[in-house]
């Protein structure tokens, strides 16, 4: 088969860390060329430089077999390479075909900006139909769902001209179904001819629907390999370096204590008809994990947000024993009363990306006068400490604890979460898809430390999106559909029941 | 003052970094001059003009570089401006003498720029403060003004003893303050009004209720001219040693203190989360409304305080202007001192400085006053400039 993309010898470095020392990948014409790491290894930073975002400081681009070089993405996009980014670019409250009209290319001599649109929308209207996606041009991109989001930047880049499609992470954000939608579009697209580079660090994604994969490691290419050929075993030791130990399955559980938190009626106002919460009911006991399953958007981030006490609006009963309703209870009380929360959204609500790693870690336990009275901080034993837990929980990448903490990639980000919210023992924990985005390595780690809580007699309420986490985890199971519990299982549970009762009542 | 984009707090990947050619994407775009597979650094071989450079965003740098640059820009800025100077009739060898010499070794200027610096610090202060909290408080010189007319009120009505009149004259100032910047704080919280719409429209406001007084039921009895009467010796602010005004000591600890709030106190570290990350602060447990009232409150307070340094400090009454061009000068001084209540003190000093000067230039040189304006306005560009060089790197690509 004859090379769409090739990038030779990648280096390139941020702020004096190398990202890529090193890369290679070569992705053919009508190929699904998977790009498998871990967190931090780099596949983003490579796939950034073949779109032009990053220029390289040294290595060579190559397309269809010319040497490249591009001063930015639209250089990329005249090579005919589109990306879809892992966090979507799109202006959400413009519609569909206001999106597409941004990036797709304008036509030869004048044309009124009216009689343009109209030709994208009838252009987003074939492409759509051919690729089997239900999309609405008029549609505004903020009432989409996360997987119509993703169509619509799909569209938006074959519709830009590419032939060349970097998909970053496609599947993370999807349920299983909508994922295996994705995939077979993707090798549709690559039967027609075109080139898809597929990040991800899902071993089945590659397993089952690449044509070749290449690993990178730490800022390298270790091998290109056909998956079909290659033990998943063996896939795992490329991508590690080291072969991980599984959990201990089914570790000894401390018999559930008495409801340390009881949900009771708890709904949103209603908007547009419906409620996001819609009367949710639960109990949790200490010593146990719930597993709150469901496809996403379905009330998740509300509840976890109403839990958090970063809503105001909720109604219903929301009682922690020995204190009783927290409804009306600010945020930071709900702190000293022992709750941990790990949310879903890293940067928007567990870490200040602009401040250091001290800093974040020392917020969490400051108010106890940990590090001096109200009137004096003492930042070195708050310093002291950030450095101690960085250490005991493996967080990687920190050069020194005065750095920013949006230097950390995800996985490190999320440790460093852990070891804040896990510096005293909580009596409640809420995790809200704690291992989303992860590698393999981290989300065993966050697991781990997730169970040892729940040993040490927390209640733990995990909101997951990812059914094998939740299957993993939970004691017991609830599926959340329209801002409802609408089923309960107890362990061990019935995958397939559970997955009947997600889409069931949708 | 950070940018959104570094507040947002977007990991590395997440900045598209721009990058910056210094040539046209044809030449040297083949292996033969670019630095191929072998990686060899064949870059240094090539003519200025053909190397390529990379913009990057910067993480990370250490303060000290930071305080560099800054120092850098400050003297960019004076280098402009000494060129302006000159062009508009200093003779070149004067102007550094007139500068430093005149301005910093002769006492009677060097009381002149402490007095005038007074105000200046409380009001930069007010300024930072407010800042910090994410709060735009562009109402400086209304709390000035009601520091000033309560301050004035214990004269007028002779409240308390002699002794005491003159701290019930500084509570009162500062509850002036304080007071007329609850109101748009209370909206901003619980209404989610734009503070500063708010903060800007009171200004007038305040100064509409000032002329209202000095021209009427508190105009000064002795002479017709718009002000209060003259306040009695005590209840002025004295003198130090060399005839030093006592203002800049007022002002010495309230920036003390507000370093400390800031620097060393637990709330300023809250207030930092506050700064970067308000959602995230209350996730965390930071009681974010509090803090934010609290660095509100303290700015108001601290502008009041600045009204009652220029009414007991250096007025002696209630006039009808006295307030003018503060609420600029304190946005000025937050900014250039990045809100660092240590930094406000010296960039209140440096515009004080300028103030005195160019009143000598003016004297001396017949030198319009509006270019000591022009000159804050280079430096301020030059600094705000130099922000670019703090948040960004240019590299050479493909070298070593």
């Amino acid at each position: 088969m004859k090379t769409a993309l090739e990038l030779i010898g990648i280096h390139k470095s941020f702020d004096g860390f190398a990202a890529l020392t090193d890369a290679h990948l070569r992705a053919s014409w009508g190929e699904v060329h998977a790009l498998l790491g871990e967190n931090g290894a780099g596949k983003s930073s490579l796939m950034n430089i073949a779109a032009g975002l990053y220029a390289p400081e040294a290595g060579t681009l190559r397309v269809d077999d010319n040497a490249v070089r591009f001063g930015g993405p639209r250089d990329a996009a005249r090579a005919r390479i589109g990306m879809v980014h892992q966090h979507f670019r799109l202006v959400q409250p413009f519609t569909v075909a206001q999106n597409i009209l941004l990036t797709a290319p304008a036509a030869e001599g004048f044309e009124s900006h009216r009689r343009r649109l109209r030709r994208i929308d009838a252009a987003i209207r074939d492409k759509a139909q051919e690729l089997g996606f239900d999309i609405d041009p008029a549609q505004r991109v903020d009432r989409l769902s996360v997987a119509e989001q993703q169509r619509v930047e799909i569209l938006k880049v074959l519709l830009a001209g590419a032939r060349i499609l970097i998909l970053d992470e496609p599947t993370a954000v999807l349920t299983d179904s909508e994922a295996a939608r994705l995939l077979s579009t993707v090798h549709a697209l690559a039967r027609r001819g075109a080139a898809v580079v597929l990040v991800t660090h899902k071993m089945a994604d590659v397993k089952r629907h690449a044509d070749r994969v290449t690993v990178m490691r730490g800022g390298r290419t270790v091998a290109t390999v056909d998956p079909k050929q290659m033990p998943v075993a063996e896939l795992v030791r490329l991508t590690v370096g080291e072969s991980i130990t599984a959990p201990a399955a089914g570790s000894a559980r401390a018999t559930p204590g008495p409801v340390r938190l009881a949900v009771r009626g708890l709904r949103s106002p209603e908007r547009r008809g419906r409620r996001v919460l819609d009367g949710i009911d639960l109990e949790l006991r200490g010593g146990e994990i719930y597993g709150l399953a469901g496809v996403g958007g379905n009330g998740q981030g509300e509840l976890a947000q109403a839990i958090m006490g970063m809503t105001g609006d909720a109604e219903g009963e929301i009682a922690l024993e020995g204190h009783g309703d927290l409804l009306r209870t600010p945020a930071p009380a709900r702190r000293t009363l022992g709750l941990a929360a790990i949310p879903a959204d890293r940067y928007g609500l567990a870490l200040a990306g602009g401040l250091s790693v001290a800093e974040n870690y020392g917020i969490g336990q400051v108010h106890s006068g940990r590090y001096g009275p109200a009137w004096r901080l003492k930042r070195r034993a708050m310093e002291a400490g950030a450095r101690a837990a960085v250490a005991a929980f493996g967080v990687q990448g920190v050069r020194s604890v005065a750095q920013k903490a949006a230097l950390l990639s995800g996985g490190n980000a999320q440790k460093l979460v852990l070891a804040r919210e896990f510096g005293k023992s909580p009596r409640l924990v809420l995790a809200h898809s704690p291992s989303r985005g992860l590698d393999v390595r981290a989300g065993v780690d966050v697991h781990a430390r997730l169970r040892a809580a729940r040993d040490a007699g927390a209640a733990v309420l995990l909101i997951s999106e990812d059914l094998d986490e939740v299957l993993a985890l939970a004691d017991r199971v609830g599926v959340m559909v329209r801002g409802r519990i609408v089923a309960e299982f107890a362990q061990p549970a019935d995958r397939q029941a559970i997955g009947r009762a997600m889409v069931a009542h949708g | 003052m950070s940018t959104p984009a570094m507040a947002s707090g977007s990991a590395v990947a997440a900045h598209p970094a721009p990058s910056v050619r210094a040539e046209p994407a044809e030449a040297g775009a083949g292996t033969s001059t670019g630095p191929g597979r072998t990686g060899e650094p064949k870059a240094a071989r090539q003519p200025w003009a053909r190397r390529r450079y990379a913009l990057e965003i910067r993480q990370h740098m250490a303060w000290h570089r930071q305080a560099f640059i800054l120092a850098a820009a400050i003297g960019v800025g004076l280098l402009i401006s000494a060129v302006i100077l000159v062009a508009a009739g200093v003779p070149a060898g004067e102007l550094a003498d007139e500068f430093i010499v005149q301005t910093f070794l002769d006492g009677q200027n060097l009381r002149a720029v402490l007095f005038q610096a007074a105000p200046m610090i409380l009001v930069g202060l007010a300024g930072a403060m407010a800042f910090r909290a994410r709060f735009w408080n562009l109402g400086l010189e209304g709390q000035m003004i009601w520091g000033a007319i309560g301050a004035t009120a214990v004269s007028f009505f002779e409240i308390g003893p002699p002794s005491l009149r003159l701290p019930l004259m500084f509570a009162a100032a500062l509850a002036g303050g304080l007071l007329w910047v609850l109101g748009p704080a209370l909206l901003k919280l619980r209404l989610g009004v734009n503070e500063i719409i708010s903060t800007l429209m009171l200004n007038y406001m305040a100064a509409n209720f000032l002329l209202h007084l000095v021209y009427g039921s508190w105009k000064d009895p002795k002479d017709n001219f718009p002000y209060s009467p003259q306040f009695r010796a005590f209840e002025r602010l004295p003198d130090l040693v060399a005839g030093v005004n006592s203002a800049i000591l007022l002002a010495g600890l309230v920036a003390l203190a507000a370093w400390w709030a800031v620097g060393l106190s637990r709330a300023g570290l809250y207030l930092r989360f506050v700064d970067a990350n308000a959602r995230m602060a209350q996730a965390a447990g930071v009681p974010v409304a509090r803090i934010v009232y609290g660095a509100v409150l303290c700015s108001g307070a601290m502008a009041g305080l600045a009204g009652f340094a220029v009414a007991a400090g250096q007025e002696g009454r209630l006039t009808q202007a006295f307030y003018q061009g503060y609420g600029f000068s304190g946005i000025l001084i937050a900014f250039l001192a990045r809100n660092n209540p240590l930094a406000a003190c010296l960039v209140a000093l440096l515009v004080a400085a300028l103030f005195v000067t160019g009143r000598s230039l003016q004297v001396f040189y017949q030198v319009p006053f509006s270019m000591v304006q022009l000159i804050q306005a280079v430096i301020v560009v030059c600094v705000a400039s130099s922000d670019f060089f703090i948040r960004h790197r240019l590299r050479r690509v493909g070298g070593t």
